[in-house]
């Protein structure tokens, strides 16, 4: 469910100004435990790629969102994504920056907090890629190819190609020769450039500003198919912390930021254009797919 | 072995230097080779290391991955451990599966994934020992991936080398140029020592070679090796050297005169018994003459007697008087030199009852410009031998005849053959010294040939003997203008 934050953070895992994984960024707003009078915190986890490569975005967002709830605020890492959705349904987080697949999953345990926009919409594409050159013209022509998705629990980088493949009837495990899990959009990128898996699925955003920041990893690669637009990777909390003083200090917090001085450099370095109010009906799209392909994964 | 005999044919002077850099170039080999083979042993060791602890790191860090064939995890941590602040870098590297089915490569595209890696990639890995391959500069190794005793995989690293390989040759051309620096150094140096060392040789060797040229002097020691006592002694010892040869040839000069006076005075028991035998006749001749001189029969006949017999002592004391003239009074050789030797000869060939026959093929004359006194004493020396050297009774001759511009004066003998001594003496090296023994007389001959510049042969004669040929040619050194 994380999975396609953590990508993203693959990305920006590489470049500083750049954190691809915006969309998703497991920001876990942990909802404060501290003892006695103090004013508790808002915990919130990143992965630790996230944390060791871009620290210069995760000052600038530590600083952001200091300054605009008031509230001290405390990063929280965990290994896997799988470990921030389990702590945010737990209701161990204030809220986390998820995925869209994931909180389909847990939608009866969740609650919608802000949507990230690109180019000011709420929407992005999974893409099917292939290396450049290559002469394929959809997904039947990948047949015997090493397949790179981006985690299993990615719905740009796993859910969007499986249901198009279960709309062919085609079994991953026995059209592809091998697939792989690389966990990060990033790395499904290097992996189809490199040549190590001659097909990949993954984050139409990430492939997007990547091809804007590492132009020649990324032209070493080309779109085979887009999907339609989906719900952008969401900020959600868990159903017992909604509506709660510190979540919407947080929802005001993510909203206004686009018109933060503080908060619009964030928003540079996601490449965002800024947060949105929840809408239920962006992630249709996914819920439809996840109905479909139930009683199959 | 022409270039052996050219070698020797050098002088000194190039021959030590010459000798000083072809040492040099074998030391400076084995040199370079033994430090180059110990660099290689050391690069490849510095290599094996680098190399060691690079899949050591790679190792421990993809095993897992290894263990679940995944692919991408083994790619990400290849590129992740790639170093790059170090000189040696790996260029590929691949790991399989223990039957060699490729996980991941630093360049899929070189070795895809799931592709069965072929014998000839892998021929190319020695196992566990780093091999640096000199034509393509690069360095491959292949090790097992061992995870709780079991082998799990391969991996298969080549490194770029060429940096080590560069830094040999950087060591190959310094040790070069230093050894070829080094030894035109020690070149130069054998040059100018050997030149000095050699420099009493050389004049020693200049006043040789005008010794040998009859212009001999002494060294002036004093001045030539005023210092060094080995020259020195080297120097004198030349000077003794010449002042002993210098004593023998006066010696030699003084036995050849009296050798001539012997054999003067040898022929003037001849002469006397060639005068005394027609005395006795002469002397009844003129007894007759006294008792009987009214008789003109007899008178005639007495003083016929006494005319022949004055005559032949006449003769023979002509010739005497003509062979042993003084050098300043010799006149041109003529016909008359060989009847005088031949007469000359016959009281000694009669004594042994030999014949000498005397062939004179000249035509009109000689018409030689050659000395007559000398060749004379030649020829009578060499009759002599000739007489000497023939058994009782032989037939010898003596032959003169014109031949191109000059002539060819031969004596031929019915003796054994020359000895091999005789014939050295006669026709090898020139000896100014006098030869021990026996031999005089024709060391005297040889002695005339080369003062007045004539050639000699030897010859064998049809029948037995032998034939001392004397060419007597327009080279050949008048004395007659000078004694005129």
């Amino acid at each position: 469910m994380s999975q396609d934050c953590r990508s993203r953070f693959a990305v920006a895992l590489s470049r500083r100004r750049f954190i691809a994984g915006g969309a998703c960024l497991p920001l876990a707003l942990a909802s404060g435990r501290a003892s006695g009078t103090e004013a508790p915190g808002l915990r919130f986890g990143l992965t630790p790629v996230f944390l060791n490569n871009d620290i210069q975005l995760l000052d600038a967002l530590k600083v952001y969102l200091e300054a605009a709830t008031g509230h001290s605020v405390e990063l929280v890492t965990r290994r896997t994504y799988q470990e921030v959705t389990s702590l945010l349904v737990s209701g161990q987080l204030d809220a986390a920056w998820i995925c869209g697949y994931p909180y389909i999953q847990y939608r009866d345990d969740l609650e919608l907090v802000a949507i990230p926009a690109w180019n000011g919409k709420p929407y992005y594409q999974s893409y099917l890629i292939v290396a450049e050159g290559r002469e394929a013209k959809d997904i039947l022509d990948l047949r015997g190819d090493i397949h790179a998705f981006s985690d299993p629990d990615s719905n740009s980088g796993f859910l969007v190609t499986r249901t198009l493949m279960f709309e062919h009837g085609l079994v991953p495990d026995v059209f592809f020769r091998k697939t792989l899990f690389t966990y990060g959009h990033r790395n499904v990128i290097r992996a189809v450039a490199s040549n190590l898996a001659q097909s990949g699925s993954v984050d139409g955003y990430v492939w997007e500003v990547m091809l804007e920041l590492e132009p020649d990893l990324v032209s070493q690669t080309r779109v085979l198919r887009r999907s339609k637009w989906l719900g952008f990777p969401p900020i959600a909390t868990s159903r017992a912390m909604a509506g709660t003083a510190r979540t919407k200090v947080l929802q005001k917090a993510l909203v206004e930021m686009a018109a933060n001085p503080q908060g619009r450099e964030v928003l540079d370095l996601l490449r965002l254009t800024g947060f949105e109010m929840p809408r239920e009906a962006a992630y249709d799209g996914i819920a439809d797919m996840v109905a479909r392909l139930r009683g199959v994964l | 072995m022409t270039a052996r005999i050219g070698l020797r044919r050098l002088p000194l002077i190039w021959r030590v230097p010459l000798a000083v850099s072809v040492l040099m170039f074998l030391v400076s080999a084995v040199i370079t080779e033994r430090v180059l083979d110990r660099l290689g042993s050391i690069q490849e060791t510095y290599l094996q290391s680098i190399a060691n602890s690079y899949l050591d790191g790679v190792t421990a860090s993809i095993s897992p991955s290894v263990l679940r064939e995944d692919s991408w995890e083994i790619y990400d941590a290849l590129e992740r451990l790639r170093p790059v602040n170090t000189a040696i870098v790996p260029l590929e590297t691949i790991v399989t599966t223990p039957s060699r089915v490729i996980l991941a490569a630093t360049d899929p595209r070189e070795y895809p994934s799931l592709e069965q890696m072929d014998d000839l990639q892998s021929g190319l890995f020695p196992d566990r020992q780093i091999r640096i391959e000199s034509d393509d500069g690069l360095a491959y190794l292949e090790r097992d991936i061992v995870y709780q005793d079991t082998t799990i995989g391969r991996i298969y690293t080549i490194f770029d080398a060429r940096q080590l390989l560069a830094e040999r040759r950087d060591v190959l051309s310094t040790l070069i140029l230093t050894n070829a620096a080094l030894t035109v150094l020690l070149v130069l140096v054998g040059i100018l020592t050997v030149r000095r060392m050699i420099r009493p040789m050389q004049t020693l060797e200049n006043h040789m070679i005008e010794a040998a040229e009859g212009k001999a002097t002494r060294i002036d020691v004093s001045q030539q090796a005023p210092g060094n006592s080995e020259t020195r002694r080297l120097f004198m010892a030349y000077n003794s050297l010449l002042d002993a040869d210098e004593e023998r040839r006066e010696l030699s000069t003084r036995l050849a005169e009296e050798e001539k006076l012997a054999s003067l005075g040898r022929l003037s028991s001849v002469m006397a018994h060639e005068i005394n035998n027609p005395l006795g006749g002469l002397l009844n001749a003129v007894d007759t003459l006294k008792k009987h001189g009214a008789n003109a029969g007899v008178r005639d006949a007495s003083l016929d007697l006494l005319h022949r017999g004055l005559q032949g002592i006449g003769d023979v004391v002509r010739a005497a008087l003509a062979t042993y003239r003084p050098a300043r009074q010799s006149r041109p050789l003529s016909l008359s030199d060989f009847h005088d030797a031949k007469m000359l000869l016959s009281p000694e060939l009669r004594s042994r009852g030999q014949v000498l026959e005397l062939l004179l093929e000249t035509g009109e004359g000689l018409a030689c410009g050659c000395p007559s006194g000398p060749v004379r004493q030649a020829v009578i020396n060499l009759l002599l031998n000739a007489s000497a050297a023939s058994p009782q009774g032989a037939d010898l001759f003596l032959r003169a005849a014109r031949q191109d511009d000059g002539v060819v004066v031969e004596v031929g003998d019915r003796g054994p053959g020359l000895p091999a001594r005789a014939v050295r003496l006669l026709t090898g090296p020139a000896r100014r010294n006098l030869p021990e023994g026996k031999g005089l007389g024709l060391w005297v001959v040889r002695q005339i040939i080369d003062e007045i510049g004539a050639g000699l042969e030897l010859a064998t004669r049809p029948g037995g003997g032998s034939i001392v040929r004397i060419r007597l040619g327009p080279g050949t050194i008048g004395e007659i203008g000078h004694a005129a």
